[in-house]
This record gives structure tokens, C-alpha cells and sequence, in this order.
């Protein structure tokens, strides 16, 4: 029983880490219509910025708003120098340019921070919750993780349903031409869409940090996969969407992992992605099937 | 490229006397026997991770071996010859290993590759290795990979392998921890599968319950929720050292401590200690983790600060000036240096590639060096050493357990070792007797 929950918890702590992830691709999904394979390795980067802060004896908080603001700067540069160019050709280009980035980011970050790993302390206690005889994989970390992760979906939903930005930013992604034809300045949107999005991702990278504990230039590539299907089980264009696909995702590969085999990990977040896309194409949350940019 | 330069200029200058050398043959003169010799030059290659995951502690390695080189080339080099070692960086990616392998063996053209680095990294080129005829001696993993002298007769193994590890664990826990109900905490991959094969020899009724990683997956709450949901009480774990600082403290976030026993290859006090300072400056524990925990060791380390391999190796360390602090890592690297000059100089003065390995199959088993146990070198066996003696960590340092228990693969008995331990030579530099 303890197993079960303690598996339970810890996949909703570490789906609400893959949620986090995959609310800064759909938040560039839906402003750009691109998806950044650059944002693990951005991420890495604000958080080793923040990390270098913390060390030097500077507060977790202090670090985070760093890295928030660096977030914002770097997104709307690579916006800017990096991805304006090739907006608006095909996608498979400005796909290939964020692969391209990705790398020139990870091995920047190993040029500027170093290759070796580096302990990441946590801002709360992550010692469990006891309840009664056994300790639960629930900390107050995990609660301030949690916590932060509803708060950015609640925001980003909000952002885009109630809000005049919002909507603008929906409309220079889905189309340019009528956007700009109805007064929208789209160059404005789409990099404050990527600049949104760091800011999000610089969140994910540094709540990811304080869970996996120990952060080298590459500790976002495996969460930049698990990230990815969770924001396609989610439908790519919902924050609800990317939150619940997550936890589900978070939840499933817990279960495999404490029941099963440690090394059937990749492949079942595999199957359960081909499983999705077969029963529901656009995946758990879609609205439109057809929609497209 | 800049290591090649210095060597050749030294060479210039220390040519002339053949000092450091082993006897024999002292009326003949040097030629370049092989590629990769000539008359005052040896080149060896080898790979490491010195960037990505595995780079921490790993990329210390070489430096210890190019200390160890040094020192011996200030001294007069191996038979008059300088060695030059050429190392190069495969990320611990098996596919970029290929590449510089092949551009050791076919660009740089290296006498022999030592110390290459990792399982699955050195088992991409064995096969290369050995069709190509170049010596690859002293591979720096457990695998059992590397005792294979029918179909890989030029690689050689240098560690103990980690089933004679797990068997000499799985011994001493059976013995002392009668009641332990042992748990399994594994790489998934050969490093924890010969591991739990050896302690299943031992401990097959004792174990509850066996969990494996992959490395890269830095989750292992199930992990840890599984070995305590099955009640175990003693947790013998075969991980790299960032997964023992990760299972401390996961364990410790659960609530949860069990007696700790992690094999050698996860233990290193002061890399682990260095992952987890951070965490017990307040934020979690003040108590040093790793206290208390149990673990295996086959050469002298720097937790050792009076044995006179470590002495020495502090000398070595000192005078070839660079960076850092002689750490395990670099300790082991010096250690394969040595054993590799005592391969060179056993070779004979004009040695081929097939010379090289004649002489680790018929002279290796008896090297004294730092190694606690001997060798297993021979014609049949191409494993390393062969036995390690159980210690328990106190702050950066250690207290023996057992004595050196020796054994080898399968149903092998557990003996004590009858060698004595070797104190290192005056000069530090062995001095081996050519076999022909």
C-alpha cells in the first residue's frame, strides 16, 4: 500500500515536471506554430544562471527571478536574430534551426558553467510528509513544484481566453496575413510569444532542477522527450491539455518503474504516444481535429 | 597535440642515458620495432568521457596516467624511450569511441590503446582492436567483456571484474548480516547483472527484492519506494556515484535507512561527498551520508594517506604540476601507468605488438604494484586482479573489514590472499625483466 502511493505521488510530482516542460512548447506552439526544440537546453541555461547565483551565496528566489528574466531576454532574442529569419518558409526550417540551436546552447552552457554535475538544493524541505507509520513521497517542495505548475496553466489559459494580447497572439499564429490585414503587429506577437515561453520554460527548467537534484549541461535531454509527449497527448494547443497529459504520463511511468523495469521507460511513453494518436489523432484535448496553421 | 611536442623535446634531452630501463639487452640498440616505436619514442592511446554525464571524476583519470608517464619520462623513460600518451574524448557515446579509436589506431598510430574507458564504450571496439592486431590492454571497466582470450586475444581487463566483486560482497554480507534482508540496487546493464549474479552465489535466500536504473533516468523514487515497500532492511547497490548521492537522498526523503553497501565503482567518498556537501549544509542533514556505509576496495586511494602508493602517487601528482588534488581517480590512472610500464619493460627492449601481449600472458601474474590481490594474467585469462578486501567509509576516509580475499570467476572459492602487500621501489618506477 505504502508502494502504491508513495508511486502514485511521485508520478504526480514528476508528470507535474513533464507538465511544466510541455507548457512552454505549447505556449510557443500555440504563438508560433513552431515546435522549439531548443527549449530544454534554453532552460538549461537560465537555470545554470540562476544556479551560479545561488552558489555565490545569492537566495533560491533571487536565482529564480534571474533566470525568469533571463528566460525573457533569451526568448526574445533567439526570436529576434535566430528564428525571424526563417519564419514564414517552410516549418521544417525553423525546426531544424531550434535543433541547431539546441546544440549551440548545451555546448555554450559547457563552455560558460563547466561539464560536471552540480547539486541543485531544493528551495523548501524535501523530506516527506509522515502519516502515521510511513513517510510519504510528498514534501513541501513537491507541494511549492505542484503548486507553481497549476499556477503558470491557470495563467496561460487566462492569457489566452480573456485577454486582448492573447487573442492577437493566437491570431498571428494561426494566420499572418489576416492577422496583419486587421491591425495586429505580428513581428511583436511572435516574439513575445517566444519570450513568454523561456519565461515559462526557465520556470520548468528550474522547478526540474530542485527534483532531479543533481544538474549537469544535459539534464534537460531526457525531459525534453518525455516533455514532448506530454504536450502531444495533451493536443499541443491546450495548457489543460499539456497539464493532464503530464500527470498521466508522469503517473504511467511511475507505475512501470516501481512495478515493472526500470528500462521499459522509453518504450512505454512510446506506446502510450502511439496508443493516443491512434485513438484520438490530435491528441486527448484536441478541439478541432482539422485546424491547422 | 601539445603533450606529443613536450615529449619529443624531452626525449632529445634524456636520449642519451637508458637509466629508468629493465635489464637485458643492454649491448643491443633501440629500433623502432612496431609502428608507434621508434628508437626513443613509445606512443599509447586511450579514450575517456571528458565531457558529458560521465565526465565528472572519470575525466581525472588521464591526467593521473599522464602524471605517472611523466615522472617515468624525467627519469629516463622505459628502455631510453620516451612514452608519449595520446588520449581523446568519446563523451562516453560508443559511436564517437569508434571515431577516435580509429583515429588513434590509424592517424595517430599508437603502439597499443590502455585504460580504455567504459562498457559499452569499449566494447564497440574490441572487435576493431583485435583484427587490426594493436595491443588493448587494461580497459578500465568490470566488464567481464574483457577476458576473452579466444576471440579477443589482444584485450586485457585490469579491475576485478564485478562478478568477483559481488561474490566477495555477497560472502561477507552472508557472513556478518546473517538476518539482513537484502535489497539490489542496480545499473541496468553487464556492471549490475555480473554484480547480482556473484552476490546471488552468497545471498540467493537473503534477497527480497531487486531494482534496477537506467542511466539518465535521475527518478529513482520508485525505485527506492519498491526496495522499502519489500521491507529490506540492507541495500547492496552496484551504481555510478552520482546514483549513490541520488539514492541517499531519495532514501532520506522517504523516511528510509536501511545499512548501505555500494560496490567500488560507486563509492569514491570525495566525489559522492562533493555531490551531496550542498545538501547537508542545513538544507537537509548535518550528518556526513555516507558515514557507516559499506563498500569494496583493490587499490590504495587517497583515503589511504599513509600507505606509500599513495605517497608516492602524491609525489608524482605533486611534480607534475598540475591542476587540482591527487583524487582516486588519478590514483588509478597511476596505477594503470604502472602496471603498463611494467608491460613495456617485460616486452623487452625492441618489442612488437605481439611482444607486449606474450609478456602481460606470461610475466603479468606476477607484477608486485599497488594492487592488493595479484593479477590473473595468463595465456587462458585475460582478467585482472584478482581479489579486494570490504571496508567501511568514515568521513573522507576508511577502515579495512576483511583482509584481501581472493577468488575468481564461477563457483572459484574465497581465500585470503597469501601475497604480501609490494611497498613501491625507491625510484618509483618498477623494473621488470624482459621475457625473452
Amino acid at each position: 500500500m505504502q508502494q502504491f502511493v508513495n508511486l502514485t505521488l511521485g508520478g504526480v510530482i514528476i508528470g507535474a515536471v513533464y507538465a511544466a516542460f510541455a507548457l512552454a512548447l505549447v505556449l510557443i506552439w500555440r504563438s508560433t506554430r513552431i515546435v522549439n526544440f531548443a527549449q530544454g537546453a534554453m532552460a538549461a541555461l537560465t537555470t545554470f544562471i540562476a544556479l551560479s547565483l545561488i552558489e555565490g551565496g545569492q537566495s533560491y528566489w533571487v536565482g529564480l527571478a534571474v533566470a525568469l528574466v533571463a528566460g525573457l531576454v533569451i526568448g526574445a532574442v533567439v526570436e529576434r536574430v535566430v528564428i525571424r529569419p526563417v519564419e514564414g518558409g517552410p516549418e521544417l526550417n525553423a525546426v531544424i534551426v531550434t535543433l541547431g540551436l539546441f546544440i549551440a546552447i548545451q555546448a555554450l552552457i559547457s563552455v560558460l558553467f563547466g561539464v560536471n554535475q552540480r547539486a541543485f538544493v531544493a528551495p523548501f524541505s524535501t523530506i516527506g510528509f509522515r502519516a502515521g507509520d510511513f513517510t510519504l513521497a510528498l514534501s513541501p517542495n513537491t507541494l511549492f513544484t505542484l503548486g507553481a505548475v497549476l499556477l503558470v496553466m491557470v495563467g496561460l489559459i487566462a492569457l489566452f481566453r480573456f485577454t486582448r494580447v492573447g487573442l492577437a497572439m493566437r491570431a498571428s499564429a494561426f494566420g499572418q496575413e489576416v492577422a496583419r490585414l486587421l491591425g495586429v503587429r505580428v513581428g511583436r506577437m511572435l516574439t513575445l510569444g517566444w519570450a513568454l515561453a523561456a519565461v515559462v520554460g526557465s520556470l520548468a527548467g528550474m522547478l526540474i532542477a530542485a527534483e532531479v537534484t543533481f544538474v549537469a549541461p544535459t539534464f534537460m535531454d531526457s525531459l525534453i522527450v518525455f516533455g514532448f509527449v506530454a504536450a502531444v497527448l495533451g493536443g499541443l494547443d491546450s495548457p489543460i491539455g499539456a497539464v493532464v497529459g503530464g500527470l498521466l504520463l508522469g503517473l504511467a511511468l511511475s507505475y512501470v518503474r516501481g512495478y515493472i523495469d526500470d528500462t521499459l521507460v522509453g518504450l512505454a511513453a512510446l506506446v502510450i504516444l502511439v496508443v493516443v494518436l491512434l485513438v484520438r489523432p490530435g491528441g486527448l484535448f484536441s478541439t478541432t481535429q482539422t485546424r491547422r496553421a | 597535440m601539445a603533450a606529443a611536442t613536450v615529449a619529443t623535446t624531452l626525449a632529445a634531452c634524456g636520449g642519451g642515458d637508458s637509466g629508468g630501463g629493465g635489464g637485458g639487452g643492454d649491448s643491443a640498440e633501440n629500433e623502432a620495432s612496431d609502428i608507434g616505436i621508434t628508437e626513443d619514442s613509445i606512443k599509447l592511446g586511450a579514450h575517456y568521457p571528458l565531457t558529458g554525464v560521465a565526465a565528472p571524476g572519470y575525466s581525472e583519470i588521464p591526467t593521473g596516467v599522464q602524471a605517472y608517464f611523466d615522472f617515468v619520462n624525467a627519469n629516463g623513460g622505459v628502455n631510453g624511450r620516451q612514452i608519449e600518451f595520446v588520449y581523446r574524448d568519446d563523451a562516453y557515446n560508443p559511436t564517437n569511441t569508434s571515431q577516435v579509436v580509429n583515429q588513434l589506431v590509424l592517424e595517430d598510430e599508437v603502439f597499443a590503446i590502455m585504460s580504455g574507458l567504459g562498457t559499452p564504450t569499449h566494447n564497440a571496439v574490441t572487435d576493431f582492436l583485435n583484427s587490426e592486431g594493436v595491443p588493448d590492454l587494461f580497459v578500465s571497466s568490470g566488464s567481464r567483456l574483457w577476458d576473452d582470450p579466444e576471440e579477443k586475444p589482444y584485450t586485457f581487463g585490469w579491475q576485478p571484474d564485478y562478478e568477483i566483486e559481488g561474490k566477495i560482497i555477497g560472502q561477507y554480507v552472508a557472513e556478518n548480516f546473517p538476518d539482513a534482508k537484502v535489497g539490489l540496487f542496480l545499473q541496468g546493464d553487464d556492471f549490475g547483472e555480473d554484480g547480482s549474479a556473484g552476490a546471488r552465489q552468497f545471498l540467493e535466500d537473503q534477497i527480497v527484492a531487486e531494482e534496477t536504473y537506467v542511466p539518465g533516468n535521475t527518478d529513482v523514487r520508485p525505485q527506492i519506494s519498491a526496495l522499502q515497500a519489500a521491507g529490506a532492511d540492507f541495500i547492496l547497490g552496484f551504481n555510478v556515484p552520482s546514483y549513490t548521492a541520488l539514492s541517499q537522498l531519495t532514501a532520506l526523503q522517504l523516511g528510509y535507512d536501511p545499512q548501505w553497501f555500494y560496490s567500488n565503482v560507486g563509492s569514491d567518498p570525495v566525489l559522492v561527498g562533493s555531490l551531496l556537501a550542498r545538501f547537508s549544509e542545513g538544507a537537509i542533514s548535518d550528518a556526513s551520508l555516507l558515514d557507516g556505509v559499506l563498500t569494496t576496495e583493490y587499490i590504495p586511494g587517497v583515503d589511504n594517506p599513509d600507505n606509500e602508493w599513495t605517497q608516492l602517487w602524491q609525489r608524482v601528482w605533486e611534480e607534475s604540476g598540475q591542476e587540482g588534488e591527487l583524487s582516486n581517480y588519478r590514483a588509478y590512472g597511476m596505477s594503470q601507468a604502472y602496471t603498463m610500464v611494467q608491460a613495456l619493460q617485460s616486452a623487452g627492449q625492441n618489442p612488437t605488438r605481439d611482444d607486449l601481449v606474450a609478456a602481460v600472458e606470461q610475466a603479468g601474474s606476477e607484477w608486485q604494484g599497488p594492487g592488493f590481490a595479484p593479477f590473473r594474467y595468463s595465456e587462458d585469462k585475460h582478467a585482472g586482479y584478482s581479489g579486494m578486501l570490504v571496508s567501511r567509509l568514515l568521513g573522507e576516509g576508511s577502515e579495512e573489514l576483511t583482509p584481501v580475499l581472493v577468488t575468481d570467476n564461477g563457483d572459484a572459492e574465497i581465500t585470503e590472499a597469501e601475497n604480501e602487500p609490494a611497498s613501491p621501489p625507491e625510484s618509483g618506477i618498477p623494473d621488470e625483466e624482459p621475457i625473452n
